[in-house]
Formats: C-alpha cells, structure tokens, sequence
C-alpha cells in the first residue's frame, strides 16, 4: 500500500468513525456521567477477588524466584549474561503475564454468571456495557501490578548483576534498562489486547471455549509477520482471505521488542508509538463489540 | 427489532471504521520494525543438507525465538567445552537463524570454522572448505547486521589474518571504518594488510587517510605517525622485506594457501615452490634447490605442493 492510500484511508476512517459518534451522541452522551462510577466499583471488585486467588500470588512467586535464579549464569562472559538475563527476563513477563491474562479473563464473566452473583450486579443500577468495561478495567489493574511486580524484579536482578559481574575489556554487561522497562510496558499493551479479546469471547462463549479461543488467538497474534508474508506471496481469493485474516487478528508482536532491546539495538520509537495507537483503537473496537454482545444475552 | 438491527449496523460500522484506520498504521510498523528472519540462506544442495530449523519451525517459535537461540547457545558453549567442536556447527548455525542479530553468534561461528575447523581438517580440500566457509559465514552476518560495524571488521579480519587476501581485507575494513562509532583500530587495519605484502602504491596513501582521521585520539596519532616513519625509513631496506616475504609464505603455508609472488619485490625472487625468497638473480631457491624462474608458463604452485 502506497503512502496516498494509507492517509486516504486513515483520513476515511477518521470521517467514518466521527460520523457515527456525532450521529449516536444523544444515546450516549448522558450515560457517560453515570457510567465511570459505575465501571470503577466493578473495577474495584474484581481486584478485590483477584486478590484472594492463590493461584496469583503463587505464580507471581515463582516468577519472582525463577527472575532471581537467573542471576546464576555467572560463567558466561558479561555480554552473554547480559543478553540471557534480559531475553529470560522478558519471555518470563510474557509467558506468564498472558497465562495469568487469559486465567483471569476467561473466568471473570462466565463465573459471574454461572454462580448467579451477576443477578445481585445487575438489579442495581448498573449496564450491562458497564459491567463489561469495568471486568475489563479491573482485570487490567491486576494485570499492571504483576507486571510491575515483574519488572521491578527484573530490573533489580540487572542493576544487581551491574555492580556484580566484571566487565572485560571486549565483553560489557550491559543492564540495558531504559529499553528493558520499554519492553515490559509494550508486553503490558499486549497482554491489553489479549485480555480485551478474551473478554469479548467470554461474553458470549463458556470458560472452556473461552480459555480454548485465548490460545489460538495468541498463537495467531504472534504469527502476524508469518501472515502477512503468506498474504503478499499468494494471489487471487487466497489474498483476499489472508490479507482479512492479517487485518483482524491482534498484533500482538507489534509489542514485541523483546529481539531488539536483548539484542540491544535502537528501537524505533516511532513503531512503538504507532503500536501502541494501533492497540488502542484495537481494544476500543473489542470492547464496543463485547458490550454489545453482552447487552443481548440472556443471563 | 428494528431498533436493534439499527444499532448492530451502527456498531458494525464503527469496528469497521476503526479497523480501517489500523490498517496504514500496521503498514507503517511493518516497515519501521527490524525483520527477524535470517538472511538469505544457499539453496541447492547445501540447504539440501543442511541441519537446522525449517522456517515454520522458525514462525512458529514467534517471539520466543531469542530465547531458543539462547538455549541452543548454551548447549554450543557444553559442546565446546566437552570439546566437540564438530557438533557446535549445526548449533550455531541454528542459533544464527533463529537470531541474525546475535552479534557474538555470528563471531564465534565465522571464527570457530575458518579457524578452527580449518585447523582441525586433514586435507587441503577440507582445510580451504572450513575457510571459505567462515568467510561465508560472515558475509551472511554482514548482510544480516548492515549497520554493525563489528561485522564488516570481523569479516575484513578474517579476510586479512585468515584467508591472507589483503585487497579484499582492506575493503572491509574501509567499510567497518566508515560507521561512526568505530574504534580507531580500525581505521589504522585500513592500510595494515598493505605493510604485509609491501604494496607502497596502496600503503602511504592509506597511512595519509588514517592520520587525517581521530585526531583528538593522541594514541593513534602516535601509532600512525610511527608507521609512516618506519615506512618511509625501511621501504627499500632489503632485510624488511626478507622479513616481511618469509612471515607471510610462512603463515600462508600454515593454512594451506598459495603462496604469495610478491612480483616487483627489487630485492628478492620468491621459490614458486616452498615460497622462501632468495637473493635477485639466483638460479635456484637457497632453501629447497628448485628452479626459481622455470620456463614451463607460470609457476604457481598446486594447492598439494604448498603444503
């Protein structure tokens, strides 16, 4: 795609979009006041439970002490510790950054409606696009403190490792910490995308095919470079197809600097930004679908 | 139900008008973001033979492919030191696929077979396919990383330490030079592999350009400054080039290589046989008794006789 038609069609997008949203005003400008109240109390309930799971607290222990273990590597040279520590690190943030997503998400409606207590939720004053946002804003707060929680270790082991190992003169370590914390907040928008997904799909799935879905997604998120190379090598309705598939899926590997920042090259941060508005507008169309989903379902 | 129809179409047009707007953005990440795969790898019969990971296995590794090459690289670093220096080949050529940026992979691979591995073969033919193959190794590394300057040096190393093909060597390391955050060594092994072969048409210039260069680095001020002297006081001294003409054919017949004829040398014929060069005007080598200007068109030894 040449660069007319791509500020063509962002600018028909743009119109688009506006149009609807000064169309529909009337139907949702009212409801805004009450519903930010109302997302922030469910947001709060789900960390509230989220906090007395076991489980959570007993994988972010184990990242903790797999992150504090890899400190051991020490008969490698400075430079490759550096880059083990930073590669290890990261894939750990990942892996269970999106096991713990898709094991928060997965379950947060579903159950809520399996064991009726969504009955109690919605006899008060609370809509259905509400509930959905707020599960969602308060599954991404958990998600942002074990994050955080992970990347602080992390970056303690680095800065520790820093004063620890010495440098030779061909072979530095280099902690890399600027562009670590970067990868970890881009692993952060990832796991945004996902969870939104995931929430989408519980609306109108069971906790199995939920769970089920949240793994092909994933997959599918992370092969996006794969499809694409697929779309531009095939012809005809095969393109076609794949080029709607590419378009579709997350992207999760926008977010995923994790090549760059171990392998410490520069990082465009032009990408990063146009990854991160790219997620946004991601979740934005996930969550509306969610919330209207939701809004038709008999619970 | 009309009602709800309406807004289904309205929701619809919105996701629709949304996703509209990502697509140039995902055009514009796609180009701006670093590609992963390797490069080009041969094709033939070597691809045919080659042990490593197909691209699927490649894909589907998705953004967990540093973190296989790193565990791949520490089974390289048991092989080494279980001394199997064979088996870290497939390894690190996995690694370098998996990874292209892996800087220190690309190195020890590009040095493990044009030295090692050169090394250890038995036969010339197996001695010069391990060289080539590291030169190979690091063209393939230069292509990958074209803006580290580490690359195009190990590469014009090899081609000057290893291979003994100073033109080549000296290209490279122009080209090594030419980054900004490249060392001054660098720019000084820009006329290094001319001092070898005595080629004062290329060296004094070359010797010119590095002193133009760092000059807030006294150090290599220094070292440029002692080389032109030493040059302009020994370029016509006999015993330097002896010097120069035996370290050279020594090291090259230490790694199988032709020797080197040194064709304008004012001072000394070099033996087409062993290579060791005797006095202007001698009949025979003074160190193996061959003919040094035998009639039968160029002497150029076969790769069997330097060895």
């Amino acid at each position: 795609m040449n660069a007319l038609a791509g500020r063509l069609i962002l600018i028909a997008g743009v119109i688009v979009v506006g149009a609807i949203i000064a169309i529909t005003r009337r139907s949702w400008a009212p409801a805004l006041g009450h519903a930010f109240p109302s997302i922030w109390r469910i947001a709060k309930i789900t960390v509230s439970e989220a906090r007395r799971r076991r489980v959570i607290q007993a994988v972010i222990i184990l990242v903790v002490l797999l992150l504090a273990s890899m400190t051991f590597f020490s008969y490698l040279s400075p430079q490759e510790q550096a880059r083990m520590l930073i590669s290890g690190g990261l894939a750990a943030i990942v892996v269970f950054g999106i096991l713990l997503a898709i094991f928060i998400a997965a379950f947060m409606i579903p159950s809520e409606i399996e064991n009726r207590t969504i009955y109690a939720i919605l006899s008060k004053p609370v809509r259905r696009f509400e509930f959905v946002l707020g599960k969602y804003v308060g599954a991404m707060i958990v998600l942002g403190v074990i994050v955080g929680i992970m990347t602080v270790v992390l970056v303690g082991v680095l800065v520790l490792q820093d004063h620890l190992v010495q440098d030779l003169p061909d072979s530095v370590f280099n902690p890399n910490l600027g562009p670590v914390v970067l990868a970890a907040v881009l692993s952060y928008f990832a796991l945004a995308v996902l969870t939104a997904l995931i929430v989408l799909i519980s609306t109108v799935a069971s906790t199995t095919m939920t769970v089920i879905s949240a793994f092909i997604i994933w997959a599918l998120g992370s092969l996006q470079e794969t499809i694409h190379d697929l779309a531009t090598n095939a012809t005809g309705a095969a393109r076609l197809l794949l080029l709607v598939i590419y378009n579709v899926v997350p992207k999760l590997e926008n977010f995923d600097i994790r090549h760059e920042v171990s392998n410490f090259m520069s990082i465009s941060i032009a990408s990063v930004w146009q990854a991160v508005l790219h997620g946004i507008l991601y979740i934005i169309v996930v969550l509306a679908l969610a919330s209207v989903f939701f809004s038709d379902r008999q619970v | 139900m009309r009602k709800s129809r309406g807004k289904y179409w309205i929701w619809l047009f919105l996701a629709i008008g949304i996703l509209m707007m990502t697509v140039p953005l995902q055009e514009s990440i796609h180009k701006l973001r670093p590609a992963t795969f390797g490069p080009k790898r041969e094709g033939g019969w070597e691809s045919a033979m080659r042990i490593g990971p197909t691209p699927a296995v490649i894909a589907a590794l998705g953004g967990f492919r540093t973190v296989a090459a790193d565990l791949l690289w520490l089974r390289a670093e048991r092989a080494w030191d279980g001394g199997s220096w064979w088996a870290i080949v497939p390894l690190l050529d996995t690694v370098t696929q998996l990874d292209p940026h892996f800087i220190l992979a690309w190195k020890v691979y590009g040095w493990h077979c044009a030295y090692n591995l050169n090394v250890e073969s038995e036969t010339l033919v197996d001695k010069r396919y391990w060289l080539q193959r590291g030169l190979n190794v690091l063209e393939k590394a230069v292509e990958a990383n074209p803006d580290r300057w580490e690359m195009y040096f190990e590469l014009g190393w090899t081609y000057y330490d290893r291979a003994h093909e100073p033109y080549r060597a000296s290209e490279w390391f122009y080209k090594a030079d030419q980054f900004p955050d490249a060392p001054s060594y660098v720019t000084r092994f820009y006329y290094r592999p001319f001092e070898r072969i005595m080629d004062f048409d290329a060296l004094f210039p070359r010797m010119e350009y590095a002193k133009k260069k760092h000059l807030d680095d006294p150090q290599h001020q220094y070292l440029v400054k002692r080389d032109i002297e030493w040059w302009t006081t020994h370029k016509d001294d006999p015993q330097e080039h002896r010097r120069q003409i035996v370290t050279e054919n020594t090291a090259r017949k230490q790694r199988a290589l032709p020797f080197y004829l040194y064709p304008n040398d004012p001072y000394w014929d070099v033996c087409p046989v062993c290579g060791i060069p005797s006095p202007k005007g001698s009949e025979t080598c003074q160190y193996c008794g061959a003919p040094l200007h035998p009639r039968s068109g160029s002497a150029a030894a076969s790769p069997g006789r330097t060895n």
